[in-house]
C-alpha cells in the first residue's frame, strides 16, 4: 500500500514537472529560413519541454519595431539582430549578460569566437549574445563575358584601376550590360559596401576624411558617371544589385556569400569569386564583417531556457556554411563541401577575406554614424558635392556623435 | 430624476449624451496624442527613454537642430512641389474623368467603378507595382518611352536627383485620382438637370454652362475635395517607403518620410515630433476649409 502511495506521488510530481517545464519562447527575425529559424524549429521538437515561436520580421524594420516593442516592453525572448545595431542594445542593459553562463557552458567557447564578431557583441568586457555568422562581401564576377571581353577569367582584377579598366572593358550598353553591380543606396547596406573601400585607403568610421578615401568616393562616381554601373545602384539594395549580375545584365558584383545560392541556381553563365580589389599592389585588405548576432534579453521570464538555445545553435555551427553558405564566427569549423564545385571555390575566397573584415562600431549611436556616411557619399555620387568636402562633412557629424 | 430619464430617452439629454461620447472618444485618440506630440517636440527622447511617460526638457533645441538641419529647405520645397503638384494633378484628372462619366453612354457607371480598383489597392502594394514601372535599366514606363521614341536614353526616375520627386508624384497622382473622381461624381449628380435646360433653352454653350452652372454648384463638394487632397498627400507615407526611400541624397524627401526618418531611423523622436507638429498645424488650417466648405453644404 505505501508501495503503491509512494509511486503515484512520485508519478504527480513528475506530470506536474512536466507541466511546469513546458516554456513558449520568442524569436524575432528576418528570415525563418536561415540558420537560427531553422534551428528553432529543430529545437522545439526536441522533447525538453521548450518552444520556441519563430516570428519573421523585414529586415527594414527589425531594429524599429524591436525599439518599439522593447519600450513597451513587449519585447521577445530572443532575437536575432545585425551586428552593427548590437551595442545599442547592450550598451543599454537591453540584452542579458551571458559571460558568466558561456564561462559555465560546456558547449560555447567563447575564446574560439573570433575577435571581430566578439567585439561587435561585448560591451564593457561582457558578452551579451552569440555571433550567428559571419560575412562579408567580395567580387563575384562572370567569367563567360571576362572571355568574351578579351581579358583572363583566371587572373581577375586584384587593384582599383585593373578594376575600372575590366569594368570598363566588359561594359556593353549595347547589349545591356554593366561593368559592375553593387549597392550605394542611402541605408546600411551602402555604409556596408563603402566602407570597405574607404579602409582600403587608410581611412575608417572615426576617420572618414583621411587621406586617400576621396579617391575610394572618386573610383565609385566614376563607375557611375561613365555608366560602369547602373544609375539605379543608388537606390537598390544588394540583393536587387547581385539579382542583375544573375541575369546577366551586369559582369561583376560586390556582394556577400548569402548569394551563392541563388546564385548557383539562376546564374547561366560560369562565374567565380576573388577578393576585394585593393588600391595599390601590396596595399591594405579590408572588407565589411557582416551578419547577425543572437541575443537575449534582459527582461526574459527564462534565460536559462533561451540560453540552452544558444548552446544547441553553437552545436550546430557547422552546419551554417554547407546550408546556409554562411561563415561560422568560431575557429576550428571546417567549411564542408556542399556539392557544388564554383560554391565550394567562393568558399575559400570568402574565409580569407573574412580575415580583413572589420567591423562597424561597435557603437550605440551607430545607425546615425552610418547615416552621416550615407549622406556623405550619396551627396558626391549625386553631383552635389565634392569628394573631400563631403567626407569633411560626414567627419565633424560623426565627430559630434562620438564625443 | 424621472425627468432626466426621460430627456435622457428622449430630447436634450440624449442630444448631449452622444456628443460627451463622441468628444471622449475624439479627446481620448486623438486629442491626448496630438498634446503628447507637441510635449515631446520639447524633449529629449530615444528608445529607452521612450517607455517612461516623462523625459528631459529641451525647450526649443529640437526646434532648432530640425531648422538649422542641411536638409530642411529641400524638404520644406520638396513638400511644397509634392502637395500642391499632386492636389492640383488629381483634382483636375479626377474631375475630367468624373465629368466623362458623368455623360450617359453605355457602361459609363461600369467604366466608373474600374477606376476604383487602383484606390482600393494598399500604399504599399501601388508602390511596389510604381517601382517596377519606374524601374530603370527594365522599367515598363521606360520601355514604352523609348520605343515610342520619345526619349533615347533611358530615364532613371528613382535615382535621378531631377526626377526621383516626380517619380512618386506620378504614383500618387494615378492612386489618388479615383477618389477624387468618385467624390466630384457625387456633387456633378446632386446638380439639378433643369438647371442645365433652362441654360440651354436661354442659348447658353457647354462651356458658359460649366462655368455657371457646374462649377457654382459643385462649390462645397470641390472645397471638401481639396481640403481632403491636401490632407491625403501629406499622410502620403507608403509610397515613399516602395519607391524611392526618400533618395537619393535626400532629393525626394517629404516631411512625412522625414520626420518617420527622424523617429524611427536615427531614434531621435522628439526632432520627428517637431515636423509631426508642425505638419499638425497646416492640416488643421486645412481642415478649418474643409469644415467650412462642408457647413455650405448642409445650408444648401
Amino acid at each position: 500500500m505505501n508501495r503503491l502511495l509512494t509511486t503515484t506521488a512520485v508519478a504527480l510530481a513528475l506530470t506536474a514537472g512536466a507541466a511546469q517545464a513546458q516554456v513558449t519562447l520568442t524569436l524575432w527575425t528576418e528570415s525563418a529560413s536561415a540558420p537560427e529559424g531553422v534551428f528553432a524549429r529543430e529545437f522545439s521538437e526536441i522533447d525538453n519541454g521548450i518552444t520556441i515561436d519563430v516570428r519573421e520580421i523585414r529586415f527594414d524594420d527589425l531594429v524599429a519595431d524591436t525599439l518599439r516593442a522593447f519600450a513597451t516592453r513587449t519585447n521577445p525572448d530572443l532575437i536575432a539582430i545585425d551586428n552593427p545595431d548590437h551595442a545599442a542594445f547592450s550598451s543599454r542593459g537591453a540584452f542579458l549578460d551571458i559571460t558568466d553562463m558561456v564561462a559555465a557552458s560546456d558547449v560555447i567557447d567563447a575564446d574560439a569566437i573570433f575577435e571581430g564578431p566578439r567585439s561587435s557583441l561585448s560591451w564593457d568586457g561582457r558578452m551579451f549574445g552569440l555571433p550567428r555568422a559571419s560575412n562579408t562581401i567580395a567580387l563575384y564576377y562572370n567569367k563567360d563575358l571576362f572571355r568574351a571581353a578579351g581579358l583572363d577569367p583566371d587572373s581577375p582584377p586584384a587593384t582599383w584601376d585593373e578594376f575600372l579598366a575590366a569594368a570598363r572593358a566588359l561594359a556593353d550598353p549595347a547589349n545591356d550590360v554593366y561593368g559592375v553591380a553593387f549597392s550605394a543606396r542611402a541605408s546600411e547596406e551602402g555604409t556596408f559596401q563603402f566602407l570597405p573601400w574607404a579602409q582600403m585607403a587608410g581611412g575608417s568610421f572615426d576617420n572618414i576624411n583621411a587621406e586617400g578615401v576621396a579617391d575610394a568616393l572618386t573610383l565609385w562616381k566614376t563607375l557611375l558617371d561613365e555608366g560602369l554601373a547602373s544609375p539605379d545602384t543608388l537606390t537598390r539594395g544588394q540583393w536587387d544589385s547581385t539579382g542583375t549580375f544573375n541575369g546577366g545584365n551586369a559582369a561583376m558584383a560586390i556582394s556577400g556569400p548569402w548569394e551563392l545560392g541563388r546564385m548557383a541556381a539562376d546564374a547561366q553563365f560560369d562565374w567565380g569569386v576573388t577578393l576585394l580589389p585593393v588600391k595599390e599592389e601590396g596595399g591594405p585588405r579590408a572588407s565589411a564583417l557582416g551578419d547577425f548576432n543572437l541575443a537575449i534579453f534582459a527582461n526574459t521570464q527564462h534565460p536559462e531556457e533561451a540560453f540552452a538555445f544558444l548552446e544547441y545553435y553553437q552545436s550546430q555551427v557547422e552546419r551554417v556554411w554547407p546550408e546556409f553558405t554562411r561563415l561560422p564566427s568560431v575557429a576550428g569549423v571546417a567549411l564542408a563541401p556542399t556539392g557544388n564545385e564554383r560554391i565550394d571555390a567562393a568558399a575559400a575566397v570568402f574565409a580569407e577575406q573574412l580575415e580583413s573584415a572589420r567591423n562597424r562600431g561597435p557603437h550605440p549611436e551607430w545607425p546615425r554614424i552610418s547615416r552621416a556616411i550615407q549622406t556623405g557619399f550619396q551627396s558626391v555620387l549625386t553631383g552635389a558635392a565634392e569628394p573631400q568636402a563631403a567626407l569633411d562633412a560626414a567627419r565633424d557629424e560623426i565627430d559630434r556623435i562620438l564625443n | 430624476m424621472t425627468r432626466l430619464i426621460r430627456s435622457l430617452r428622449d430630447g436634450i439629454g440624449f442630444d448631449t449624451l452622444l456628443i460627451i461620447l463622441a468628444l471622449f472618444y475624439l479627446f481620448v485618440f486623438a486629442g491626448l496624442p496630438l498634446i503628447y506630440n507637441v510635449i515631446i517636440s520639447f524633449q529629449r527622447v530615444d528608445v529607452f527613454s521612450l517607455g517612461t511617460l516623462w523625459h528631459p526638457n529641451v525647450g526649443f533645441e529640437n526646434y532648432e537642430r530640425v531648422f538649422n538641419d542641411p536638409l530642411a529647405r529641400r524638404v520644406l520645397i520638396n513638400t511644397l512641389i509634392f502637395t500642391i503638384g499632386s492636389v492640383a494633378l488629381q483634382f483636375t484628372l479626377g474631375f475630367a474623368a468624373a465629368l466623362f462619366f458623368h455623360q450617359r453612354f453605355p457602361g459609363a457607371t461600369w467604366f466608373r467603378g474600374l477606376f476604383l480598383a487602383g484606390w482600393i489597392m494598399p500604399g504599399l502594394v501601388v508602390g511596389v507595382l510604381w517601382n517596377w514601372l519606374l524601374s530603370g535599366d527594365f522599367g515598363v514606363i521606360n520601355h514604352v518611352l523609348k520605343s515610342m521614341g520619345w526619349i533615347d536614353s533611358a530615364i532613371f526616375w528613382r535615382s535621378d536627383t531631377a526626377w526621383s520627386l516626380y517619380a512618386v508624384m506620378m504614383a500618387n497622382v494615378w492612386y489618388g485620382m479615383p477618389f477624387n473622381m468618385i467624390l466630384l461624381s457625387v456633387g456633378l449628380a446632386a446638380i439639378p438637370d433643369d438647371l442645365y435646360e433652362a441654360a440651354e433653352l436661354d442659348g447658353a454653350n457647354a462651356w458658359q454652362r460649366f462655368w455657371t452652372i457646374t462649377l457654382p454648384m459643385m462649390r462645397s463638394t470641390i472645397g471638401a475635395v481639396l481640403a481632403l487632397g491636401v490632407i491625403f498627400t501629406l499622410q502620403q507615407f507608403d509610397l515613399f517607403a516602395a519607391i524611392t526611400q526618400g533618395g537619393p541624397a535626400g532629393s525626394s524627401t517629404v516631411a512625412q518620410y522625414w520626420s518617420w526618418e527622424l523617429s524611427f531611423r536615427e531614434f531621435d523622436f522628439g526632432r520627428g515630433a517637431v515636423i509631426s507638429v508642425m505638419m499638425i498645424v497646416v492640416v488643421l488650417f486645412v481642415s478649418l476649409i474643409y469644415v467650412r466648405s462642408t457647413r455650405a453644404e448642409t445650408r444648401l
